[in-house]
């Protein structure tokens, strides 16, 4: 009788605290540790809005430099996603992608509406081959953006719908990735990734990108190669808020 | 003096009248909220219910990738097998979460064993039942704060006097809370930082 009374106080407690450590959001990137530039955040929101334009989906990107009083990143990231609910509330097809810099953890948390899409194993697939070499090499920025475009790419494929042209220089996936095909798949990735690591990574070296999104499988379509596809028309439309989708736990996660 | 004193009966009447519409109407309100108050702890049981069974079908496959590697493991292989059963056997919150702690325990041994087995830890196939273990884990996490919150909700509405009155006629009793023992996780947080 006693305990349970304590364990519905201990209830009360952490709601009316933690309720005051959660940030807002003000786009789709919410940067508040710091790590991302000008120019990735802009070609995170194309993605995240052509993405929301095409299919209603809300892809967030949360860094903050802490998720205390949280105990780990899973609980915060559920708490992120319950106050901020990207997504449309039809549909539940959010996703939020949070880095912790202190606890050194990453997550990508998957929206109800989203788990076929992008089931566990899959988000834990997209941190192991795409994001983290990134974000253990201290490339944050490489490592969001090729992990937001992934997402977006299962997204697309999910409403089968393409991405199309968005005018953003996507890192190649580190050379080792599960899904290459065929025998040329591995060296060329190793080859183009080396390539761009030389040449900074522009605009610059697009047929290379187009052609490693042949030898690669098929992460890369869309953007690459057809230059005069509604290239530009796409200016950044304003950002309405979030549509109310709701969240389960789904998701993986990772330390780095 | 007749003028008066009707007057008086008629206003005398309409405060009786209002009366017994107001009682009426927070009674009706009260029972009603009382009963979404239970349909969401039910609502909320249904959903631990769900991934209590998502779990439940996906241990037979992570239990067959790691006696792919560790057949000689036989006695956590058992103990998984033994608590499974008495899960599914469960009828009440008390006895899930008995099942519950007991399967966590037997799943953590398993993850001990996997530990003496590297290429099994970067087997492909098993990284990824890890991460849908975990992710069921994290949804059960969830879903049972939400169910105790519901219940918290629920039973403190009916303890609360004047509600208890209504909720006693309607014969509505406390609920349980789904506690489960914190400290015997199932999955360690998939680490490459090596």
């Amino acid at each position: 009788m006693m305990k349970k009374y304590i364990l519905f106080l201990l209830l009360l407690i952490p709601l009316s605290l933690f309720g005051q450590s959660l940030p807002d959001y003000s786009g789709y990137v919410n940067d508040y540790a710091g790590l991302i530039d000008g120019e990735t955040e802009s070609s995170i929101e194309r993605i995240s809005n052509r993405i929301d334009r095409l299919t209603g989906a809300q892809i967030a990107v949360l860094t903050v430099d802490t998720i205390e009083p949280f105990g780990s990143i899973e609980e915060y990231s559920i708490a992120v996603a319950d106050k901020w609910k990207p997504g449309s509330k039809d549909q539940d097809n959010g996703v939020i992608l949070v880095i912790a810099m202190k606890e050194r953890s990453v997550r990508i948390e998957v929206g109800y509406g989203l788990e076929g899409a992008i089931p566990d194993g899959r988000a834990g697939e997209i941190l192991d081959t795409a994001m983290l070499p990134y974000l253990k090499a201290g490339d944050f920025n490489k490592g969001f953006l090729i992990g937001v475009y992934e997402i977006a790419n299962e997204i697309a494929e999910e409403y089968d719908v393409e991405l199309g042209d968005l005018n953003v220089a996507v890192p190649a996936a580190p050379s080792g990735s599960r899904d290459s095909r065929g025998s040329g798949g591995i060296p060329g990735g190793l080859i183009f990734f080396l390539l761009i690591f030389f040449f900074g990574g522009g605009r610059i070296f697009w047929p290379l990108l187009f052609l490693s999104g042949i030898t690669g499988g098929r992460h890369y379509r869309g953007g690459f190669g057809s230059s005069g596809f509604g290239g530009g028309s796409f200016g950044g439309g304003s950002f309405g808020g979030f549509g109310g989708g709701g969240f389960g736990g789904g998701g993986a996660s990772r330390g780095f | 003096m007749s003028g008066k004193s009707r007057t008086g009966f008629i206003i005398g009447l309409v405060v009786i009248v209002v009366l017994v519409v107001s009682l009426f109407s927070w009674f009706i309100g009260t029972r009603n909220q009382l009963v979404v108050l239970e349909e969401n702890t039910d609502a909320a049981w249904a959903e631990i219910d769900n991934q209590l069974q998502r779990r439940s079908d996906l241990i037979p496959n992570l239990v067959e990738t790691v006696k792919g590697f560790a057949s000689q493991e036989k006695e956590v292989f058992t103990n998984i097998a033994n608590a499974r059963a008495k899960l599914a056997g469960a009828g009440s919150v008390q006895e899930t979460a008995e099942g519950y702690n007991e399967l966590q325990g037997a799943l953590s041994r398993l993850l001990v064993v996997v530990e003496n087995y590297p290429a099994l830890k970067s087997d492909q196939n098993f990284i990824r039942l890890q991460d849908e273990l975990a992710g069921t884990e994290n949804r059960l996490a969830v879903s049972r704060k939400r169910y105790n919150d519901s219940v918290r909700d629920f039973n403190r509405r009916i303890r609360m006097f004047p509600s208890s009155i209504i909720a006693g006629s309607l014969g509505l009793e406390k609920r349980d809370y789904f506690e489960i023992d914190e400290s015997a996780r199932s999955t360690p947080k998939v680490d490459f930082g090596g």
